[in-house]
This record gives C-alpha cells, structure tokens and sequence, in this order.
C-alpha cells in the first residue's frame, strides 16, 4: 500500500484508483439516467476506464507501445459502436417519438 | 498534475451523471475526456492523448450533439412513475462497487509493489507506426472493414425508404 | 356320477347366458322350451344324485372338480358335495323351481321382458343350486351373493316404476350388511380351523374341546347369523322383504318363500355340529327367531296388500325356522323350510293367479267372492292355508308343532312368544281367503272379468297341494306313530365330524308333547275361525275396529313405523353426513386447499415475479450489476 504522497504523484495505484471510480461512476449513470444518449455518455465514460486502466498497466509493466495499439483499436471500435448506436436512437424516436430508454418496453411481460 | 487530472476526470464524470440538460452533459463528456487526455499525458503517452481528443472529444461528442439537437431532446422527460427500486438499487450498486473498488486498488500489494521497468521515454506516434504496420497489419485492415461496415450500417438504420 | 353332477347348476347357467344373448332375437317359445327344459333337466339330475347319494357310504358324495383358490394357507377347491341335507335341498329348489317357471310362463307371456324375466330367473337357479350344493364356504358365497344379484335384478324386473327400483336397491343393501357378518364369520373359521371347506372344517371341529376356542367360534356363528338375518330376513334386517314384493309373483314365489330366504337356516343347518358347540349362539337364534316371528305377524294382521301379507307371514315362519334351530332341533327347523317351501309357494302362486285373474289388482279391499270365479286357485289356497295355520293332519302342522316343542323345552316364554304367533299367523290367513274368496265383491268392474288362470298356472298350484298335504308324512313325529324320518335321514349331514351328537335319548315325555300340541292347535283353530267369521262379509269389521282403536290400528297397518324410524334414524344422518363430508371435505378442504390453494399461490407467485421483466434495458442492467456485486463478494471475501 503506498503511501498518500506517493499516490497524489501518479503511482499506479492512484490510477487503477481513478480508472475504477470512472467506471462506477459511468454505470450508475446508465443504470440511473432515463435518456438514451445520456446512457451512452455513459457507456463512453466506461470505455474510457478502461483505457485509462489498460495504458497505466501498461505504462507500468512494460509494453507500452502494443498498448497504445490497442487503444488505436479500442478507439476505431468505439467510433463505430458511436455511430451505430446513435443511428438506433434515431430510429427509437422515430418509432416512439421518444429517447426515454423506459418507453421502449415492448418485450415485457 | 496527478491529483489535477485525476480531480477533472471525477469531476466531469460526476457532472455528466447529475446533468439534467443534456447539451450540457455532452460539454461534461467533453471536460472528463479532457481530463483523461491529461492523465495519458502523465502516463508519457501524447500520442493517446491526442487521439483521445481528437477522436472522443472531436468525433463522438460532437456526433452525439448532433443528434442531441436533431431530436430536440435538450431535458429529460419527465417519469410516467417514480421508480424507485430502479434509482436505489442504483445508488446501491454504485456505492458498493466503489467502496469496493477503493478498498480492492489500496489494499492490493500487487499493485503497489509493481515495478516500473525502465522507461524508453515517452511515446511517439513513429514507435506506434512501426509497432502497428508490422505485427498488426491484418487487424489494421479488419479495423478498417469495421469502420466500412459501421458507416453502412448507419446509414442503413436510419434510412426511411430502403 | 361325477362327470355330469357339474350340469346341475351349470344347465340353468347356460339357459340363462341364451336368454341374455340371444333371447329377444329366438322369441317366446325358444326361450320357454330353453327356460323349462335346462331347469327340468336340473332337476331329473338332482334326484338321480339324490339316489346315488343315498345309496352311496356314509350317504355322502363328494366331488371336487379342480383347485379354485390357492392362496398361501388356504386352499378352496371348486367342488359338489351331495350329502342328506344338500341333495334334499337341490330337490326342492329345482323341482319348485321347475314348476314356478312353468307357472312363470304363463303369468309373464304378455311381458315386454319375457326373456329378460327368465335369463334372471335361470341365473337365480344356477345361484341357489351352487348355494346348495357347494362344499366350500367361498363357494357358498359366490352363490349366496349370487342369489342377492338376481334377487336385486328381479325385484327391480319392472324397472321403469320408481317402487321397483328402490326395493331392488333396498334388497340388495341389506344382503350387504348380512354379507359383512358372512365374511366376518368365515374369516374368524378360517383364522380358527386353516380350511374353508365345510366338511375338513366339521371334522376339526369334532377335535376341538369346547372351552378352548370358545369366544372366536362363538364369534364366527354369530357373525354367520348375522348373514343368514340379512338374507333371511329376520329383526333387524328384514325390512326388504315387504318392499321386495314389487317384483314379478312368481319371483315372490320362488326367491321370497321357497329357497333364497331359507338359504340362511340352510347355512346353519350345514355348520351345524359348530352351532352345537356353541350355545350363546343359538340362544340368541331362537329369541331372535321367535321374536321376529311375533313381531312379523302382528303387522299382517291388517295389511291390505295381499302380497303383503304373505310377505309378512314369510318373515313370521322364517322366525319359526331359526326358533326352531335355536332350540337345537335342527332337522325340525329344516323340515318347517321343506313344508314351507311347499305351503308358501302355493300361497305366493295362488295370489299371482287371483291378482293375474282380476289384472294386477292387489287389495284386499277390492276383492271378495272369487270363491265362484276360480275354483281351482280358491281350493289350492284353502289347502295351503290349512297348512300354515297348523290344521291337524297338514304337513305345516307338524313341522309346526316340532318346534314348538323343542322351543318349549329351551325356555317356556319361547313357546307361548310361538303360540302367539301361530294365533296371528291363523288370523291373517283366513282374513285373507275371507276377504278375498267370500262375501259380495267390492270391485265390480275386476269382478266382472275375473277368469281361472290358464292350465300352466293351475298345475303348478295342484301339484304343490299334494305336495304340501303330502310333505307332512317325512315328518310323522313318533307320537303319531312315524319316526319323524327326516331327522334320521338328515342326522350324517347335520353330526359330520361329531358322531357323538347322534342322540338316541328321547328328551320330554309324551304327555308333554300331547299337551302342547293340544294347546297350540285350540288357539289356532280358533283363531282362525274367528277371523274367517269376522271377514268373510266384508271389510266392515275392520274399519269399526279401526275407528274404535285408531292408534293400535294405524301402528300394526303401518308396520310399528320401523322404516320411518330407519329412514329418519340411520338413513337421515347418514346423508346428512354424505352431504357434510363433501361440502366440508370435499369442496373446502380438498378443493380448496389441496387443488385450488396451491394453484391460487402459484398464480399469484408468477404474478409477482413476473414483474421483474418489464421490458426496460435499465432494470435488466441493473440486474446484472446486482448479480456481479453478488458474484465479486463470494469471490473476494
């Protein structure tokens, strides 16, 4: 366990710390948020832990440069996972006239 | 620095989750991406750093605004009834978990004890073209087929006449 | 001999599987020549037994044909055995059974069921004669049950009435309470002697000391009245008897007079040599015996139904057959069955003529003078009821007197409880043929077109005068100079296993039969002649006595209310339980609780837990965040 100071000064601890609480903070605000688009700042706001969390591990331990690789990928993929996503909100409003994620629950009992 | 960045991230985050207007989460989204920006910075990454502002930031906050403002959905709607399982099972998980995660990334004497091997200076986009061009050359072309697939399918979802 | 002894019983069975089958396609005068020949035949193959029976050692045949039942330590073979006492019973059901059916032909031929009427009455022949003549008790219950069937089935033969259908039920109910003493007694002898065959059970019983099995042996003929009082007909089980007479005449005749109702005392007759050894049991036979014989023939005194009232007679002489077993004269007993069969079938058929000549008019109310319309029916019947009421010289008299001397020397109450009875049985009869036979008619109208029944009525009624005039003579007592022959014709069957039952000491003295005897024939002498004075003008007498005594009057016409009182007593509560138990148990606690509550709890489970899925990618994901905090806790603790 490091100490205060050197966990203010960037040890991987302080990162892994902040990757994790981003990710928390990410899920409660798709499990809390009725909009669709915000659940997906959301979901972003996920990705991004775990970026932060893959380059301080890798940053660390050694292999820094396949590291930034994949983030390049995980990057691209998320742009497509943006793209597409916002096309079904788009298309959720124009079947509902809505963007409540609540609205659409047509597969309930 | 550290703190600074870390603080901006946390702070973005946590504005994003209790935003009720949404132009203004997506400008949130925009801060916390910043803030992540920085502590690649720290990391001695700028080349993730830059695509992380230039891709998050530039592309897909900037596509969700769009979208934002093509649907007129600027507040939340308002419940049809309050649901209050769903907002404190929530609140539940939210708290556990990141009890749980301060206590798991302290107590861990993995973590603390890993070592930092010595560092080659802070990254360039040369190293990551060398390193991306000749071993991951076909992953680079699927990424691309992906990106092709992706923009097709867009356009193909929202289309009104097919 | 034992190649064709089967046929006896099985004849009737195979005439009775044609009229089932077969019957309404072959017509009236197959199913006659069927009905008539195979019970002719049953019976020129029971008298060739009887011969060879008598001629064979010990007088006893005995036949087993092949193993029935072999169950652990019982073994039941399926056999005939012809000893004195079956052999002389085969006789008389087939041979009053032969000539009831040909009565039957002419009393039913206008019936829609003429076939239906005779596979019954076949079936009921094969029943009795397997009763009879069966040498194991589970063979004997297969045909004492199966007389309880056909009686059922012929009750109810007009089973379109209401009347009919009840008093078949009601029959075959009380058989079924008999039954459950039958049962219990032969389970108590097999759990005492090993064996259900009649004879392998009289021998062990001859090794027995009495004091050793007393109380299960004590219980096992108890158990065993209790079966004959269900088919016989005494207190408390004889209240189907009276309602039984909603059947056909002839079946009266021959199931309620002559052989199904004697099958009781038959029984006992058989165990004889147990009854012996236990006389607990046969006290309690002569007082119910004699009480029911009491009891029976103050309710004929003022019935009008004319088939009533032999039915109540029935029930009263039945009594004096079980009085006469109780007081240990067990060849007395049987030979009152013997002479009654004869007297009471005569009487049965003389009423279906008169009730057939005046079209299916039954009261006695509305008869009177047939004396001149039919001649033969009316002569019959006057021998008959000379027989009944003990005249001198008839054959009832001496079966009569018998018993009332043997009842005497048990107890003297048994005997004056018989006087009285024979009083009452005196009465009624010549009421009846006073009612019937003389004075002016009360119905005009049937009056007028009374006629003589045809020839295959009035022949079976001859034959069975002589018969009942004639029967006397195997039971010339000793004071008249006989032998009282049947006793020693019956003694092999009725002491088999305990030869030193054979009594040669006489008991009583001479003067003492001659004073009794004397006694009870002035009382019925008399009182027949005083009910033949006071009916033979009319129903006048009765109805002033009816207004002076109104209450007596209205309880012995109504049969002392037993069956209201069984009705409101037993059958009341009975169904009040039947209804409570289902709506309690059956509609609250079964289907309420055992099928609808766990249904209802099911439902409201699935409603509930069915609200988990709501369609919502929000709770779904909150779920599994739940389910991941679950998972992360069992791992990292």
């Amino acid at each position: 366990m490091n100490s205060l100071a050197q966990l203010l000064q960037g040890s991987l601890q302080g990162y892994i710390l902040v990757a994790l609480l981003l990710f928390v903070i990410g899920l409660a605000t798709v499990l809390t948020r009725r909009s669709v688009l915000v659940q997906f700042m959301g979901v972003e706001l996920m990705l991004n832990a775990a970026n932060v969390a893959l380059l301080a591990f890798a940053r660390h331990w050694g292999g820094d440069v396949q590291a930034t690789v994949f983030y390049l990928f995980i990057i691209a993929v998320a742009a497509c996972e943006a793209a597409v996503g916002l096309a079904l909100v788009v298309g959720l409003f124009r079947h509902r006239q809505t963007t409540d994620s609540d609205r659409a629950d047509a597969l309930k009992l | 620095m550290f703190l600074i960045f870390a603080l901006i991230t946390l702070f973005g985050a946590l504005a994003l989750n209790f935003q009720r207007n949404l132009v203004v989460a997506g400008l949130c989204l925009v801060l916390t991406f910043l803030g992540v920006s920085g502590l690649f910075l720290l990391l001695g990454n700028p080349v993730a750093a830059a695509l992380q502002v230039i891709v998050y930031s530039g592309a897909i906050v900037v596509l969700v605004l769009f979208v934002i403002m093509l649907l007129n959905a600027h507040e939340e709607e308002r419940p049809a009834f309050a649901h209050p399982i769903q907002r404190w099972g929530s609140i539940l998980v939210a708290l556990v978990l990141a009890a749980g995660a301060i206590r798991v990334a302290l107590a861990s004497k993995f973590l603390a004890t890993a070592s930092s091997p010595a560092l080659a200076g802070p990254m360039n986009l040369e190293r990551v073209g060398i390193e991306l061009f000749n071993n991951h050359l076909v992953a680079f072309e699927a990424v691309g087929l992906l990106l092709l697939a992706a923009m097709v399918g867009a356009v193909a979802l929202v289309k009104r006449d097919l | 001999m034992q190649k064709i002894a089967w046929l006896i019983p099985i004849l009737p069975l195979a005439g009775s599987a044609f009229h089932g089958l077969l019957g309404r396609r072959a017509g009236k005068a197959a199913v006659t020549a069927v009905a008539l020949g195979t019970v002719f035949a049953s019976l020129a193959l029971s008298a060739a037994l009887f011969l060879a029976a008598k001629a064979a050692p010990e007088h006893r045949l005995d036949y087993a044909y092949f193993n029935w039942m072999a169950v652990g330590g019982l073994q039941v073979p399926f056999g005939l055995v012809f000893d004195p006492l079956s052999s002389i019973m085969a006789l008389v059901v087939s041979g009053i059974g032969a000539l009831i059916h040909l009565y039957s032909v002419g009393y039913m031929w206008e019936e829609e069921g003429y076939a239906r009427y005779f596979c019954y009455l076949n079936l009921f022949v094969f029943f009795m004669l397997t009763l009879v003549l069966g040498s194991s008790l589970p063979l004997l219950f297969v045909g004492w049950e199966g007389v309880g069937l056909c009686s059922y089935l012929l009750i109810g033969y007009y089973f379109e009435t209401e009347i009919a259908s009840a008093a078949g039920l009601k029959a075959f109910l009380f058989n079924r309470v008999g039954d459950l003493g039958m049962t219990m007694g032969m389970l108590a002898l097999f759990a005492l002697f090993g064996t259900l065959t009649v004879s392998e059970i009289l021998l062990k019983a001859g090794t027995l000391a009495p004091e050793a099995c007393w109380g299960v042996l004590t219980f096992a003929t108890l158990m065993m009245f209790v079966g004959a009082t269900g088919k016989s007909a005494q207190i408390p089980l004889y209240l189907w008897l009276p309602d039984a007479m909603a059947g056909p005449t002839p079946v009266s005749a021959l199931i309620h007079a002559a052989t199904m109702v004697t099958s009781g005392i038959y029984l006992i007759c058989r165990l004889a040599p147990l009854y012996v050894l236990t006389p607990t049991t046969l006290t309690v036979v002569a007082w119910t015996g004699g009480l029911t014989a009491l009891f029976a023939a103050t309710i004929g005194l003022f019935q009008r139904d004319i088939k009533k009232v032999l039915a109540y007679s029935t029930v009263s002489q039945l009594g004096y057959m079980f009085l006469g077993l109780g007081a240990a004269g067990f060849a007395a007993g049987f030979f009152h069955v013997f002479t009654h069969a004869w007297f009471k079938a005569l009487l049965f058929l003389g009423a279906g003529s008169v009730i057939h000549g005046l079209h299916h008019q039954q009261d006695l109310f509305k008869m009177g003078g047939l004396k001149a319309k039919m001649p033969i029916t009316f002569w019959t019947m006057a021998i008959a009821t000379l027989c009944i009421m003990g005249f001198p010289g008839t054959s009832g008299f001496f079966s009569k007197d018998e018993i009332l001397y043997l009842a005497f020397l048990k107890s003297p109450y048994l005997w004056a409880i018989g006087v009285l009875g024979a009083a009452c049985t005196a009465f009624y009869m010549w009421r009846l043929m006073g009612l019937a036979f003389w004075g002016e008619p009360r119905d005009h109208h049937a009056y007028d077109h009374a006629h003589e029944s045809p020839w295959t009525m009035t022949l079976p009624l001859a034959l069975l005068a002589v018969g009942a005039l004639l029967a006397g003579l195997l039971g010339l007592p000793k004071i008249w100079g006989g032998s009282f022959a049947i006793e020693g014709w019956l003694e092999p069957a009725l002491t088999y296993g305990r030869p030193e039952l054979i009594e040669t000491a006489e008991h009583g003295s001479h003067a003492l039969a001659w004073g009794l005897m004397a006694v009870s024939t002035v009382v019925a002498l008399g009182s027949g002649l005083a009910g033949f004075l006071i009916y033979r003008k009319g129903t006048a007498p009765e109805e002033a006595f009816a207004g002076r005594h109104p209450v007596l009057y209205r309880v012995l016409s109504n049969k002392y209310y037993v069956d209201e009182g069984v009705e409101a007593g037993i059958l009341g509560p009975a169904r009040w339980l039947g209804n409570f138990a289902w709506k309690f148990f059956d509609v609250i606690i079964i289907d309420g609780i055992g099928v609808n509550l766990p249904g209802a709890l099911t439902r409201i489970a699935g409603d509930f837990t069915a609200r988990i899925q709501t369609g919502r990618v929000r709770n779904y994901a909150l779920g599994m965040a739940l389910g991941t905090v679950l998972l992360l806790w069992i791992f990292l603790k």
